[in-house]
């Protein structure tokens, strides 16, 4: 778990000068670190896709109301009288 | 008159947010992309983009900058309808800056580990999710989670990006296209 969180600030650049220089002497002295790094490169990336998925469903969502819901009657005409030529 | 949007906390704080982004931003893009001869939709794609965008540039630690957001919006969506639909649109250095389409370039495998994750995993997506995207407070995190406090919170956050770094390792080994 300690290694996940260096790993994290290794890739974050957000640890301490001596964390830093630790860090990159442990590159050095074990060999399976840098595959580690790398494969906790993919998972920050796979958290980032995952994230603007939802994200982009949960504005969808917003969407829909927007343009279905009788409250938002005025808004949905303003729009819709862009489109209308 | 420009207001600071607040995407707060929770779900349904971001939907305040978002809508009210909707009822400022939107009409002005709608009304650029009709006169550029775009459809509703092309106008729908566009600014939900832009919203993913600003999204992200507002949560992040560096923040936003403009004095008035739903200009910088606009401004955003204007960027990407240009680089969309305008032939010749020579590439700039907001390109990069306003890159979100890596997702099209994702090998077929990533989208299985992606689904994956979605289903098997989605708990600790979530955590995850409100730590490394949404950027929430630990204190807030432990709150909308359940945990008992910011250590715990902190526990687990390593705890599902070692899950999440073993499940992709693992997987990728079985579906051999797997590259960064």
């Amino acid at each position: 778990m300690n290694e996940i969180k260096l790993i994290d600030e290794h890739l974050f650049n957000t640890g301490s000068t001596e964390d830093r220089l630790l860090f990159d002497a442990m590159l050095i002295l074990n060999p399976s670190l840098p595959e580690q790094v790398m494969w906790q490169k993919n998972a920050h990336a796979m958290v980032q896709q995952y994230s603007r998925r939802k994200l982009k469903a949960e504005i969808e969502t917003i969407h829909q109301k927007l343009f279905n819901e009788v409250r938002h009657r005025t808004f949905q005409q303003k729009i819709m009288s862009f489109f209308s030529r | 008159m420009a207001t600071e949007i607040n995407f707060g906390r929770s779900a349904a704080d971001r939907e305040k947010g978002f809508i009210a982004l909707y009822k400022k931003a939107f009409p002005a893009v709608a009304k650029y992309v009709s006169k550029m001869g775009g459809s509703f939709d092309d106008a729908k794609d566009i600014f939900q983009d832009a919203l993913v965008i600003f999204y992200e540039k507002k949560v992040n630690q560096s923040g936003i900058v403009a004095t008035n957001e739903q200009a910088y919006l606009v401004g955003i969506a204007k960027h990407l309808w240009s680089r969309k639909f305008e032939e010749n649109c020579a590439l700039t250095s907001l390109d990069k800056q306003f890159d979100i389409s890596e997702e099209d370039e994702l090998q077929p495998s990533s989208f299985k580990i992606l689904h994956y994750l979605e289903t098997a995993g989605q708990k600790c997506m979530e955590l995850l999710k409100a730590f490394y995207y949404d950027n929430l407070p630990v204190n807030t995190i432990a709150e909308l989670f359940g945990y008992s406090g910011i250590r715990s919170a902190t526990v687990q956050k390593y705890k599902c990006m070692e899950k999440v770094r073993e499940t992709i390792k693992e997987k990728s080994l079985a579906y051999e296209d797997f590259v960064e």
